[in-house]
C-alpha cells in the first residue's frame, strides 16, 4: 500500500499543474491580503479575511475538487487503468491508495495556506489585530480560524467523496468537477429555501447539503436554529455521508470492466 | 506439471447478452512463444484481459504457474508483464519516469537502461511522453511489459505502429527472451507477422478456439504447389491426371508437389503431348492462406 501511495505521489509531483496550483493559491491569498491592507474601506475587516485564510479556504475546495476528479478520471483518459490493475495489487488497494494520496494532498493545502496566512498576518497586519482578539462571541480570531478549518475540512471531504464517486462513474473530469463545484457553492444559493423546507419537513435536515453548514455552525452557536441539528450530529452526518459515497465508489471501482 | 505456465480451461465471458468467449481452453508451455491469432473482434484482447485478472468471467478456470487468476486473486501477476490493446501513457511523464514508476523496487536502474537500450529508445527516453509518436509510445508500452523481466509476457498486437526496423528489433528481443526461458503469449490478426517467431499457434474466431497446434505441425501440413501456365490448360490437366499427378483444387492450375514430383518430368510429359509451357512456378502455400482456409472451412458453429 505504501508503494502504491508513493506511486500516486510520484505522478502528482511530476505534473506541472501541481506546482502551478500551489503558486496560484499563495498569489491569490497575497493579493487579497494586500488589497485589504491598502483599501480597508472596500475590502472590509482584516480579521474576517484572516479567519478564511485570506480566502484560501475556498480556493482549496476548488483545487481539491479538480485534483480528486483528475486522479481517478485520468487513468481512464490515458488508458493507464489496465497497467494499474493487472499488477499483483488488488483493485481496492489501488483506489484506497488514491484516496490516501488525496487526503495527504488536502492536508498539505491546509498546512500551506495556514503557514502563509500567518506570514501574511505578520507582514501585512502585525499591528492591526491580535490572534487573541475576539472575533465571534466566545471565539478568538485564531480559535475561529481553527474551527473554520476543521469544519471546512469535514465538509470538503463530503464534497470530495462525491467528486471521487462521480469521476468513477463518468470516467471524465469535466462532469465530476462541474457537479462538485456546483454542489459546494449551490449551498449559498439554495440554503434559504432549504431552511424553509426543513421547517416543514423535519427529516430534510438530514440531507447532505445541510451538513455543508458545519463550518458556520462551529463558529456561530445560534446557527443550529437554522440547521436543526446539533454540532455533533452534523459532524457525524458529514462523516456518514462521506463514508457512504466512498463505499459506493469502492463497489463500482471493483466491478468495473476495463 | 511445471511445464505449463498458463492454463485456461472452459473460459466463458459475456458482455451483457453478447457471449464473447465460448468455452475457451488452451495452455502455454514454459519457455514457448505462443501466437494467439484471429480476426479483429475475435476475442484476443478479451482472453488476455481475463488472463490478467482484469475482469470476472462467467465460468472457467485460469491458472498461472498453478495459481488461480481472477479479479480477486492477483498473486500470480507478480510474474507477468503485459501490453494490452494500446499502451497507457501519462503525457506529463518522460519515458524513463514511466519505467521508474511501474517497475518493481527490485528492478535496478541498469535493468531499466538495458531495456531502453535494447528497444533503441535512448534518444527520447528523457522527453515527456506527450511528444512521442505512436510508434514511440508502442515501444514504451512494450518496454513497460518487459522491464521487470517477468516469467510470462503477454503482448497484444505488439507490432502495431512499429516501423520495419523496430519490428525487427522486437523480434530479436522476443527470441532472446525466449532463449532465456521467458514465456510469451503474443496476439496478432496477421499470422505472417508471427510466423517466424512462434513455437505454437492458437487460432481464435468469434470467441472460439478453432485450432491449436505447434508451428512445426502446421508447416508440415501446408502444401507445395507447382503452378503452370500452358497453351492448353484443359488438355494439360487431363494428361497430368492420367499420369497420377495430384491437381490442386484452387483457382489456379497447379500440381500438388510431393517428394517424387520433378519439374523436368512434368515439362517433358506436357511437351511430348504437344502442349507449350508458358510459365512454371514453385509456390509454397503460405501459412496465411492455410489459416484463411482454416477459418473458412472450419465454419465456427453458431451456438
Ligand atoms: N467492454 C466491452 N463491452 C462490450 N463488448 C466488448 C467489450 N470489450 C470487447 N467487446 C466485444 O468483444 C469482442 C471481442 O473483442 P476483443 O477481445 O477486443 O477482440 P480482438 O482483440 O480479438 O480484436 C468484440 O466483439 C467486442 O466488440
Ligand atoms: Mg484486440
Amino acid at each position: 500500500m505504501i508503494t502504491l501511495v508513493k506511486q500516486e505521489t510520484f505522478k502528482l509531483l511530476h505534473k506541472k499543474s501541481t506546482y502551478a496550483v500551489s503558486a496560484t493559491l499563495l498569489i491569490i491569498m497575497t493579493v487579497f491580503g494586500v488589497l485589504t491592507r491598502n483599501y480597508p474601506k472596500y475590502w472590509g475587516d482584516p480579521k474576517g479575511l484572516f479567519v478564511t485564510m485570506f480566502t484560501g479556504i475556498n480556493w482549496i475546495v476548488l483545487f481539491m475538487i479538480a485534483a480528486c476528479s483528475s486522479i481517478i478520471a485520468m487513468e481512464f483518459q490515458y488508458g493507464t487503468i489496465k497497467e494499474l490493475l493487472y499488477r499483483k495489487y488488488y483493485r481496492g488497494q489501488i483506489l484506497v491508495s488514491k484516496w490516501i494520496t488525496m487526503l495527504l494532498y488536502s492536508i498539505y493545502f491546509y498546512v500551506l495556506a495556514f503557514v502563509w496566512s500567518m506570514l501574511l498576518k505578520v507582514v501585512l497586519f502585525n499591528n492591526k489585530f491580535q490572534l487573541s482578539d475576539t472575533y465571534q462571541p466566545g471565539h478568538s480570531v485564531i480559535n475561529s480560524m481553527w474551527l473554520g478549518i476543521v469544519g471546512s475540512f469535514l465538509t470538503v471531504w463530503l464534497v470530495l467523496s462525491l467528486v471521487l464517486l462521480l469521476a468513477n462513474i463518468f470516467k471524465s473530469t469535466a462532469a465530476a468537477i462541474s457537479i462538485g463545484i456546483i454542489g459546494y457553492f449551490a449551498l449559498s444559493i439554495i440554503s434559504n429555501i432549504m431552511f424553509v423546507l426543513m421547517q416543514k419537513w423535519d427529516w430534510l435536515k438530514w440531507n447532505p447539503l445541510n451538513m455543508m453548514n458545519l463550518p458556520s455552525q462551529l463558529v456561530s452557536s445560534s446557527f443550529h436554529k437554522m440547521t436543526l441539528l446539533s454540532t455533533p450530529e452534523m459532524v457525524v452526518g458529514s462523516l456518514v455521508y462521506t463514508a457512504i459515497f466512498m463505499a459506493i465508489s469502492y463497489v463500482i471501482f471493483k466491478r468495473r470492466s476495463v | 506439471m511445471s511445464d505449463t505456465i498458463l492454463n485456461v480451461e472452459h473460459l466463458n465471458k459475456n458482455f451483457g447478452k453478447k457471449q464473447v468467449l465460448k468455452d475457451v481452453s488452451f495452455s502455454v508451455q514454459t519457455g514457448h512463444i505462443v501466437g494467439l491469432v484471429g480476426p479483429n473482434g475475435a476475442g484476443k484482447s478479451t482472453i488476455m484481459k481475463a488472463v490478467l485478472g482484469l475482469f470476472n468471467y462467467a465460468s472457467g478456470t485460469i491458472t498461472i504457474d498453478g495459481e488461480p487468476v481472477s479479479p480477486t486473486s492477483h498473486k500470480a501477476m507478480d510474474k507477468v508483464g503485459a501490453l494490452i490493446e494500446y499502451p497507457g501513457i501519462y503525457p506529463f511523464l518522460t519515458g524513463y519516469q514511466h519505467l521508474e514508476l511501474f517497475s518493481k523496487d527490485s528492478t535496478s536502474k541498469d535493468q531499466i537502461m538495458d531495456i531502453v537500450d535494447k528497444m533503441k529508445m535512448d534518444s527520447y527516453i528523457n522527453r515527456k511522453a506527450k511528444t512521442y509518436s505512436l510508434g514511440m509510445k508502442q515501444k514504451l508500452g512494450i518496454a513497460l511489459a518487459l522491464v521487470d523481466r517477468p516469467k510470462l509476457v503477454i503482448l497484444d498486437e505488439p507490432m502495431n505502429g512499429l516501423d520495419p526496423q523496430a519490428n525487427k528489433d522486437l523480434r530479436t528481443i522476443i527470441l532472446d527472451l525466449a532463449k532465456q526461458g521467458t514465456t510469451l503469449l503474443i496476439s496478432s490478426h496477421i499470422l505472417s507477422e508471427l510466423e517466424k517467431l512462434i513455437d505454437d499457434l492458437v487460432v481464435i474466431d468469434k470467441g472460439q478456439i478453432v485450432y491449436t497446434k505447434s508451428m512445426a505441425e502446421l508447416e508440415s501440413g501446408s502444401k507445395k504447389l507447382l503452378v503452370l501456365k500452358t497453351s492448353d490448360d484443359a488438355k494439360a490437366k487431363e494428361i497430368l491426371a492420367q499420369n497420377n499427378y495430384q491437381l490442386d483444387n484452387g483457382d489456379k492450375f497447379a500440381i500438388v508437389e510431393n517428394d517424387q514430383t520433378k519439374m523436368a518430368d512434368v515439362i517433358k510429359l506436357l511437351s511430348d503431348n504437344g502442349i507449350d509451357i508458358d510459365d512454371v512456378q514453385h509456390v509454397h502455400s503460405d501459412l496465411e492462406t492455410s489459416l484463411l482456409n482454416l477459418l473458412k472451412n472450419d465454419k465456427v458453429k453458431e451456438s
